[in-house]
């Protein structure tokens, strides 16, 4: 990063800094937010619209419990992948397939349901269990692939991950339309619907509920795997250094190998909960964007698994307020999504403040 | 007569520390001026500034007479200060003609390559370099970087020149070279700054010294008047005298050997031709030799973190050719790397994560699966202490430790005995006082000849002479990938090991 701009009127430089308390930082991200809001306040003041009306309606999402529930609901697959994404992102893999990853864990829960539905070859109350297994592993293994590749060939895992969630989603339009379509389903491309017992919604009849609970025993865990397992122990020391781990002797391919894994598979379980969470069968383009904008959110939780389930909340009340604006005023889906991108970057130029801080000097070049 | 510089009242503050506090420092035409002080003494910053890549806080600076403000190394050169920093600026790939005259402002748009050419090869024959201007500058050895370097700011007639520790890469006879060349300059009337921390060096090339200690200047004085003893009390504001005691050693059987071992380089070329040697238990042997010359894939192979391509590894009469070194550290090979400060630390985890970056893999800091946080603090407190590590606790953050507590804080993680049982039997230590202050390099000299005294077998790959001949019981001396020599203790001179580190040594 150039940490010195020369300028007419002066001199910019970017300096580390060397602390920076809690107070500040939390004062930061308050007022990033709020200078976010403003932003957003005029654009829609631009586009004709009210922005007080506009704050009320996504106000509304975290208020009246229907629509919490709704939010809760749509963020847990982002939570999910969100905390897979954290466990890469801490061994420094840029996992950016949380989606494809996502795509293909449905397709395993759904296999399962096919399964017993079609062959009956076990009994209902194994459903769900299995499900979560077989989602587990069919995204850790689509992750694993670029894990063996990054290990073994060193192939930047940017690109493979990113190429694989292009795979998957066509895997899944492929199936729809083919072999797993509802035969009953007047030839639309959709599964069979789920039975109660492949749905998760155990806990109050909830899928919120359910939802809620099953990210937070996640976020646990994996706050636990790397807090206090020699594999999330390796897997810090990998993410900051290749070269101090392998100097201390771990075995760096190993490591990449389980990392991936793990991180693949909590997004097939986050695939899993939107198929029999959220939707209840498997359709084409079932996850608009889940494992996306769970990058944004393991970003903004500093990849901390108990911030990542916030964070998850928060924007899955953004994607509801979508729907609502959508409904109530007539704003497109795309300016929410904008909205979501103006918050975001805020938040993360005071990220950047916390860590550096931006000197002037006065006098330029001569 | 005008001084060429003066400095007066020079404050730089950066966060947490002020780096020189008002300083006052003059440079005489003729004259070799050296700027002697420990690492973090404030030199490097001060000549910094003088070159025009910091702006002082507060302060005047005069050159030739004349008050000026020096707002980048271009305002500096257009003054005639040229600084050949320790770490060349120079674009490998091109001739040492296109990087001579990079940057000269010219008149024109056509270059008169030839015309440049010849004058280059002109001044270099002054001063006794010979240099072939269309040569590619990778090709040139360190030494010939340098007359490089001190070419380019010749060449645009700079008269205060700035070497920053600039022996640090040379050879012995390199190093004879550049005084002379220096001496010639100063003989033309230009003024030397010699920044070190090299005592020796001091009282054969200044004029007259400068010391600083902690951001100040401690003493200015003409070299006659002064000797090495009180510089170094200058230095350190204490007698830096050490007492070893005992150093007679009793070597025992050997715990390592490697037997014609052959190795790449990062760059896929040789770097080890059959190197074969033994370091036996109690005893410290010394690899002396210019780096590059194999040292440090020397120690990497031994250490399982390059492949042998010939050859073998011993340890403990266990063959450890090739094996991972995971397996090797369980031979109880501890390893303290090149600069460790960056390759042997994460500065973002913390210093207990550090302490145990090798064995919190091992009972009883953790079972199969769980670390156990509890007995890997109570450890750490204690080494902490045990190391003399200064760190506001062990949750601090390694990138808050100075250097020389980072090296202490490697040294407890790889002497300490944590793995296994005892102490470590192979220390292969690579340049493990590089870099420190006078206070940090005696504590790693004192703790490397206590573990000699426990018996363990010590690799010490060095290329400071003075260190290597007060610490070693054997000394080999390593050129090109090979062994020249092996000197028993008190048979080495510098003459002799300086011979053998370059390629007038007999093969």
């Amino acid at each position: 990063m150039p940490t010195k701009i020369e300028t007419r009127l002066g001199t910019i430089r970017i300096e580390r800094r060397l602390t920076y308390s809690r107070l500040a930082s939390a004062a930061t991200t308050l007022t990033a937010f709020l200078l976010s809001l403003l932003v957003v306040a005029v654009i829609l003041r631009v586009m004709g619209l009210d922005p007080a009306r506009a704050f009320a309606v996504i106000g509304e999402v975290f208020l009246v419990p229907r629509l919490l529930s709704e939010s809760v609901k749509q963020s847990i697959p982002i939570c999910l992948s969100a905390l897979g994404l954290a466990i890469a992102f801490k061994m420094n893999y840029w996992n950016i397939g949380a989606e494809g990853q996502i795509y293909m864990g449905m397709i395993a829960a759904t296999g399962i349901v096919l399964l017993h539905a079609y062959y009956n070859l076990f009994h209902e109350s194994m459903l769900l269990p299995l499900m979560t297994i077989a989602s587990f592993i069919l995204g850790g293994a689509w992750c694993l692939i670029t894990g063996i590749l990054k290990a073994k060939l060193n192939v930047n895992e940017i690109l493979t991950t990113l190429m694989l969630n292009y795979v998957a989603i066509l895997l899944v339009d492929y199936l729809v339309h083919g072999p797993w379509r509802d035969p009953k389903g007047y030839g639309f491309p959709l599964s069979i619907e789920f039975p109660d017992q492949a749905k998760l919604q155990f806990l109050f009849g909830s899928p919120a509920c359910t939802g809620l609970l099953v990210a937070v025993v996640a976020a646990a865990l994996v706050f636990c795997v790397l807090d206090y397992t020699r594999l999330g122990f390796e897997i810090k020391v990998v993410g900051q250094s290749l070269r101090v781990a392998r100097y201390a002797g771990m075995n760096v391919s190993k490591i990449i190998l389980l990392g991936s894994f793990l991180s693949g598979g909590l997004a097939g379980v986050g695939g899993l909960s939107i198929v029999s969470g959220i939707i209840g069968r498997l359709r084409p383009g079932a996850s608009p964007g889940y494992g996306y904008t769970a990058i944004i959110v393991a970003s903004l939780a500093g990849l901390n698994p108990w911030l990542v389930v916030a964070a998850s909340i928060f924007f899955g009340g953004l994607l509801t307020a979508g729907g609502a604006l959508q409904a109530s005023m007539n704003i497109p889906r795309a300016a929410t999504q904008m909205i979501q991108a103006i918050i975001f970057l805020f938040i993360l130029v005071g990220e950047f403040l916390k860590r550096y801080r931006i000197v002037f000097e006065r006098g330029g070049r001569t | 007569m005008e001084p060429l510089v003066k400095l007066r009242g020079i404050v730089k503050r950066f966060p947490g520390v002020v780096a020189n506090d008002r300083v006052d420092f003059e440079l005489r035409r003729g004259e070799v001026h050296a700027l002697l002080g420990e690492n973090g003494a404030g030199k490097t910053t001060l000549m910094n500034i003088l070159y025009g890549l910091y702006q002082p806080d507060e302060g005047e600076i005069y050159v030739k007479g004349r008050k000026v403000r020096l707002r980048s190394p271009r305002d500096a050169i257009d003054l005639g200060i040229g600084m050949v920093h320790q770490n060349f600026r120079l674009i490998e790939p091109h001739t040492v003609l296109e990087n001579i005259i990079l940057g000269l402002r010219e008149p024109g748009i056509r270059i008169d390559f030839e015309k440049h050419a010849e004058r280059i090869r002109l001044l270099a024959e002054k001063y006794g370099w010979r240099i072939d201007p269309w040569m590619r500058v990778w090709q040139l050895s360190a030494g010939e970087k340098q007359q490089v370097e001190l070419l380019k700011i010749l060449y645009r007639g700079a008269d205060i020149l700035i070497l920053d520790e600039p022996t640090s890469v040379l050879t012995p006879h390199e190093t004879r070279m550049l005084f002379k060349a220096l001496r010639r300059m100063a003989g033309e009337g230009k003024g030397v700054i010699f920044i070190t921390h090299k005592l020796g060096e001091v009282m054969e090339i200044s004029d007259r010294v400068t010391v600083m200690r902690r951001g100040r200047v401690v003493v200015t004085k003409s070299t006659k008047e002064t000797s090495p003893e009180e510089l170094a009390y200058y230095m350190v504001g204490r007698s830096a005298i050490l007492d070893f005691g005992g150093v007679e050693s009793a070597p025992g059987e050997v715990v390592a050997e490697v037997i014609d071992l052959e190795a790449l380089s990062d760059k896929g070329v040789p770097a080890l031709r059959k190197v074969s040697l033994a370091v036996r238990s109690g005893e410290i042997l010394g690899i002396a030799g210019v780096s590059g010359n194999g040292q440090v894939e020397l120690a990497e192979v031994i250490v399982g973190l390059r492949k042998a391509t010939g050859g073998k590894v011993i340890i403990s009469g266990i063959d450890a050719t090739n094996k991972s070194t995971r397996e090797i550290i369980e031979l109880g090979v501890a390893y303290i790397p090149p600069e460790s400060v960056r390759w042997g630390i994460i500065p973002e985890m913390r210093v207990v994560d550090n302490l145990f970056l090798k064995a919190y893999r091992y009972p009883p800091y953790s079972s199969k699966l769980i670390l156990n946080w509890g007995r890997m603090f109570e450890k750490a407190e204690e080494l902490v202490k045990e190391y003399e590590i200064v760190t506001p606790s062990v949750h601090a953050k390694a990138r808050s430790l100075s250097g020389g507590n980072l090296q202490r804080l490697v040294l407890a993680r790889e002497l300490s005995g944590l793995i296994g049982e005892g102490i470590p039997k192979l220390i292969v230590a690579a340049y493990p006082t590089k870099g420190l202050d006078v206070r940090a390099t005696n504590f790693v000299h004192k703790t490397l000849l206590r573990y000699r005294r426990l018996g363990a077998g010590i690799l010490f790959i060095s290329e400071d002479l003075d260190e290597i001949m007060m610490l070693s019981d054997r000394i080999a001396v390593m050129f090109e990938g090979r062994i020249t020599g092996l000197l028993e203790r008190g048979k080495a001179d510098k003459e002799k090991l300086g011979l053998l580190m370059s390629e007038t040594a007999p093969s």
